[in-house]
């Protein structure tokens, strides 16, 4: 487990944890195609632990690949790569069990779909839409997880395919605390009435902890605004002025830690939209085939129209502030305390409804439940529609407010990526593979993709959107694998799968173009998630 | 090394022309050879960015690579700087990734340095036409941006002049964010131009680390900063060293208990001393590539820019943000600096009067310090200093500036920030090439 | 923007042209930050700057300290300073050399003033923290102790703490009193 190779994970460690690298050394990961993209995706994974690997690769080594592909060399020409690849990543952690497979991609869907199902998540890389429709159908049936990646030129593109995708621990980057500063219950109410913010001696009034200040000046506030919370901005200024008067000294931190937190009063934690959308989902409706996740929204539901009173459990847990030890520590304890009472009660409601479905209560566990509880005002739920959907046109709203976007080129990207596609099932080739070829090529791949977004936006739009410059250097690209852009987009995939199959942080809520002229990326969001 | 066909996908680009490509792009077969022979590109750390440069730059057909480090391999490296392996642990990062690269990639030519930045000279730097960085540490970079902003000058017409430019791309990350940027010395904002980018370090009161700690951070800092010094006095810490980490954690873990704060780990204790910023490879993948990328385009002009700075943002989806900063026209490192020419019998003293007399300083200036490089010409406070100095002003300003030209730094109270006059002495125009930055004149 | 090749061009030319360079010393940010600092030093006369390194050496310094009013009158107490390269990015690092018997300082010379760590910000400079470090000899602060007994004692008794100091500063030996 984690523990064995703490040391040498211990960078990574510090950002998923344990459990995050438990899910890692338990993930079995298959690669299409090890060109350039895929090796550095996979590279990424293997570096970071993950369980097992297979590579699915039927080409030899040749010598175009020494020039963009650092794991095959001199030696392995005229090799398998699928082999090199894999003996060259082995070589970087003797933990993850290596595969290859020296088919291509195409054939195995073709003849052994099957193949596919013994794997948590597959990265297929470089490969064309076909193709790309049936993996996506073979992987939705068995729930594997797919992440499509694609290196061209200077663009790229990443998406992922998954029918539902949970997240518990989505560890936003600001995340606020519950204080319950404007409703404190019975237990923090007395701890703040039993401090004297009032007391002379100065030491103990400059660490008198900002949650208690507000707490007491909300009470004030509330006595003689008929119970309501400072609302207007001239309202809010005066209670941050009458906090201030309060001071006794221009050292007081405590003070000004209450003052820059007072928005906490008004404007605290509620249920957001995303939650908000999750609570209203009809997964809600459990069965006994539902996910323990579901069944702890459902339990959440009911927790919040109940003893929740309209707010999610309490995370439990509140940010520094200037105090003394013992105050500080009391107050850590009170919020704590409370928030195992809603652990508990929740907890109940889930045995409850475990019971209903007709499954064994103790199947959840409790520290399942108290994970949920502290990370429920962060819970994500992903759904990724059919590729089938999203190459029929359910993206076409979304492209076409990007393309509207002046000097956004990205949406653009988008479409001649599909756009070489269908240029390649047409010509056999893609454009811009022969020097001599380029103006035409040119000429016939923006006939094609304006074609293409037509039917994607439902027409009415002309040709003139896709800018010539783009076109041109699209066909300049010639299906070049650059080597930095594979490795920008080997890595980002390396780091969603990751988020994958650890169910932390939030993966990509589209499909994400990169733009390597300009250094930039946009994400297209899907339909489903609107 | 150039087997047919192996550049194949780079030539996409080094041998068509372009239509968003950079000024005076000319595709052809000796730009691809020209960046294989003769450039000479410096990458900076050997760490998780460095192993991922190295092997970047010598996939997009760089051939001449030097690497610097002063760092050995250390077993929490493993899980991302995958040039190196358990074996490796102990060996010079510059050496092993130097090798590996060599190794694999044929026909490049990789110079490892092991040794710190500081050491090198002048002339080391200048060898090269571009640098990459790998670094984590503001002070590196600073200390790079200094080496490389003195060897900027500037034209008459105040541009910079550009045989005395030395591109730097730079990248940085912190778990699953990360930065990757373009500096032009003298084009677009140096380091110091944007010192304010980077976040201020955290530190705690030491009173409240003595006497009301709160967290597990508070108990280990205590421990750390203040425990030590009294009960191992004359033992300085070392946090490499296995037996004073352990003692830090036993003494932060009983002070916290007799606190009752919970938390204090072996793995907190090492993060909170070490000052441990969490590293995995896919962020170091994505913003190296990005850096090499932006040094290949530099390198040829292939494609336009970046401008000039982009943000990347992995834990909710994929935020990247990219942005032209501003470059401060008054910067201390970078900025042209105000062009005076002078006689070259003049004394300091003389000097000083002529500054005040001068009517584009006369208004800005009432006592002022004058510098030279790392010398204190004369200081005019505190009084010590002044006296230190004061035989300095009968001295010929010509003899001070060791017969050269360059740029003195003038303080006064009354400038906001510091003056950068750039002296020439009539007479002494062969010695306007040893200046740091050559204006007018 | 540039193109690298017309400028290595450029670069082998003014090579040819001129012969061996004078090797530019360089100067880190924190030296040009400090060199402004110093020069604007508006010291009162209780106040000291001695340079151990020489005049060409700002990055390290010593303030002496001789109180003329308070608890601590009559007393010298010195100062180092080192600066980072990095100044103003990161503040100066004050030690007190001299052994004293105050609430804010411990026996190993950590210094307790918010500006040097919390509170840094790089507009303040090498004036404000001699202006705290002065401030701490006249008001010793005993609710934000590093000296835990010191600072009660000055709390609780404060005649018995002014005792305290005078005799710390005759018999230089301040050990002793944090048993107290």
């Amino acid at each position: 487990m984690a523990v064995r190779n703490s040391n040498k994970y211990d960078r990574q460690l510090r950002i998923w944890g344990d459990q995050g690298q438990l899910a890692l050394e338990q993930a079995n990961v298959c690669l299409l195609n090890c060109g350039p993209t895929g090796a550095e995706a996979l590279k990424n994974l293997v570096l970071g632990g993950i369980g097992s690997c297979t590579i699915v690769d039927d080409s030899k080594v040749e010598t175009r690949d020494l020039g963009n592909n650092f794991f095959v060399d001199w030696e392995s020409i005229g090799l398998p790569k699928a082999k090199t690849v894999c003996a060259f990543l082995q070589e970087l952690n003797d933990t993850v069990e290596a595969k290859f497979v020296e088919e291509s991609p195409e054939a195995l869907l073709n003849s052994n779909p099957e193949f596919f199902f013994q794997f948590t998540l597959i990265i297929a890389t470089q490969m064309k839409e076909q193709s790309l429709l049936a993996l996506d159908s073979i992987c939705r049936k068995r729930n594997v997880m797919l992440l499509i990646a694609r290196s061209y030129g200077l663009t790229g593109l990443i998406r992922i395919c998954v029918k539902e995708h949970c997240v518990i621990e989505s560890k936003p980057d600001n995340a606020i605390n519950d204080l319950r500063l404007q409703k404190p219950w019975a237990e923090l109410k007395r701890f703040a009435d039993e401090l004297d913010a009032e007391i002379d001696d100065p030491v103990i009034h400059k660490h008198i902890p900002f949650a208690v200040l507000l707490i007491k000046a909300t009470e004030d506030w509330r006595k003689t605004h008929a119970g309501s919370l400072p609302y207007t901005s001239k309202e809010k200024a005066e209670f941050k002025v009458s906090l201030a008067s309060k001071k006794h000294g221009e050292d007081e931190d405590n003070y000004k830690e209450a003052i820059s937190s007072a928005y906490r009063v008004w404007s605290p934690p509620t249920i957001g939209s995303e939650l908000q959308r999750v609570l209203d989902d009809s997964a809600v409706e459990v069965n006994s085939s539902s996910p323990d996740f579901w069944v702890m929204v459902a339990a959440l539901k009911e927790f919040i129209s109940n003893e929740g009173e309209g707010d999610a459990p309490l995370d439990g847990t509140i940010p520094d502030m200037t105090s003394t030890t013992e105050y500080y520590v009391t107050l850590q304890k009170i919020y704590q305390e409370k928030a195992e009472l809603h652990v508990t009660a929740l907890e109940a409601r889930v045995k409850n409804i475990l019971k209903r479905i007709g499954r064994d209560p103790q199947s959840i566990t409790k520290s399942a439940i108290k994970l949920f509880c502290k990370n429920a005002r962060n819970i994500r739920v992903l759904r990724y529609p059919p590729l089938e959907d999203e190459f029929n046109s359910i993206i076409g709203h979304e492209l076409q407010k990007l393309l509207e976007v002046e000097e956004n080129s990205n949406a653009t990207f988008y479409v001649l990526l599909r756009g070489v596609d269908h240029f390649a099932s047409s010509y056999n080739r893609y454009p811009g593979v022969f020097d001599d070829e380029l103006e035409e090529d040119a000429m016939k791949l923006k006939t094609l993709s304006t074609t293409l977004l037509n039917k994607m936006i439902g027409g009415g739009v002309g040709g003139a959107v896709l800018s010539d410059d783009l076109v041109s250097e699209m066909c300049r690209f010639g299906a070049s694998e650059i080597h930095t852009v594979a490795s920008i987009i080997g890595g980002i995939a390396s780091q969603e799968a990751i988020k994958l199959l650890t169910r932390q942080f939030t993966p990509l809520p589209g499909v994400l173009i990169y733009n390597g002229i300009d250094s930039t990326t946009s994400v297209l969001q899907l339909k489903s998630f609107a | 090394m150039d087997m047919q066909g192996r550049w194949e996908d780079i030539d996409h680009l080094l041998l068509r022309q372009g239509t968003l490509v950079g000024p005076e792009f000319e595709p052809c077969a000796e730009l691809r050879e020209s960046l294989h022979n003769d450039l000479r590109v410096l990458v900076i750390g050997a760490g998780g960015l460095g192993c991922e440069l190295l092997k970047d730059l010598a996939l997009s057909g760089f051939g001449n690579i030097d690497v610097i480090d002063m760092d050995t391999i250390d077993v929490s490296n493993l899980n991302r700087q995958f040039l190196f392996r358990m074996h490796d642990v102990g060996k010079p990062k510059a050496v092993v990734a130097a090798e590996k690269v060599m190794q694999r990639v044929k026909g490049v030519k990789v110079v490892p340095h092991y040794g710190r930045i500081e050491e090198k000279d002048d002339e080391f730097y200048r060898q090269f036409q571009i640098i990459a960085l790998g670094l984590d540490s503001l002070e590196a970079r600073s200390y790079i941006n200094s080496v490389v902003c003195s060897f900027l000058e500037y034209e008459a017409d105040g541009s910079p002049a550009l045989p005395t430019i030395i591109p730097m791309v730079d990248g940085g990350t912190e778990g699953f964010k990360g930065h990757a940027r373009v500096i032009i010395p003298g084009v677009t904002p140096c380091f110091y131009c944007t010192l304010g980018l980077f976040p201020p370090q955290v530190t705690y009161p030491l009173c409240t680390l003595a006497e009301t700690p709160r967290s597990p951070a508070h108990c280990i800092e205590y421990v750390h900063l203040i425990q030590w010094g009294q009960e191992r006095p004359g033992d300085s810490f070392d946090a490499d060293n296995p037996e004073h980490m352990k003692w830090i954690f036993d003494k932060a873990f009983k002070r916290a208990e007799q606190f009752k704060i919970a938390g204090v780990t072996y793995s907190l204790t090492q993060g909170v001393v070490k000052n441990i910023i969490p590293a995995i490879a896919s962020t170091n993948a994505i913003i190296s590539a990005a850096c090499a990328l932006e040094t290949l385009k530099i390198a040829t002009m292939c494609c336009r820019s970046m401008d000039n700075y982009m943000m990347y943002m992995g834990t909710q989806g994929v935020y990247t943000h990219t942005l032209s900063h501003e470059k401060d026209p008054n910067c201390l490192v970078c900025s042209p600096g105000v062009p005076f020419e002078v006689d070259s019998s003049i004394s300091l003293q003389k000097f000083i009067e002529l500054l005040l007399e001068d009517p584009q300083f006369k208004d800005k200036l009432s006592k002022p310090s004058i510098s030279y490089q790392k010398r204190n010409l004369y200081m005019q406070a505190p009084p010590v200093l002044e006296e230190m100095t004061r035989p300095h002003l009968n001295s010929p300003l010509f003899e001070l500036m060791e017969k050269a030209g360059g740029t003195l730094n003038v303080n006064d109270k009354k400038l906001t920030g510091i003056l950068r006059v750039n002296v020439s002495f009539r007479g002494h125009n062969d010695t306007v090439m040893d200046m740091d930055t050559a204006g007018g004149g | 923007m540039i193109n690298l090749f017309s400028l290595k061009q450029k670069q082998k030319e003014a090579a040819d042209g001129t012969g061996g360079r004078v090797p530019v010393k360089k100067q880190s940010a924190g030296e040009l930050r400090v060199q402004k600092d110093i020069s604007e030093l508006n010291l009162s006369k209780t106040t000291f700057i001695s340079f151990p390194n020489g005049k060409d050496d700002l990055l390290n310094f010593e303030i002496t300290i001789r109180p003329d009013e308070g608890y601590y009158m009559g007393g010298t107490f010195v100062f180092s300073f080192k600066i980072s390269p990095i100044y103003p990015h990161e503040a100066p690092k004050v030690k007190c050399k001299t052994k004293v018997y105050h609430p804010n300082i411990d026996l190993e010379g950590n210094v307790c003033l918010n500006i040097l760590r919390e509170d840094w910000k790089p507009v303040l400079s090498i004036n404000s923290i001699i202006y705290g470090l002065q401030y701490l000899f006249l008001d010793p602060n005993p609710d934000d102790p590093l000296n835990q007994e010191a600072a009660d004692v000055l709390k609780d008794h404060p005649k018995q703490f002014e005792s305290n100091v005078k005799r710390s500063m005759a018999v230089k030996n301040i050990r002793k009193f944090a048993t107290y």
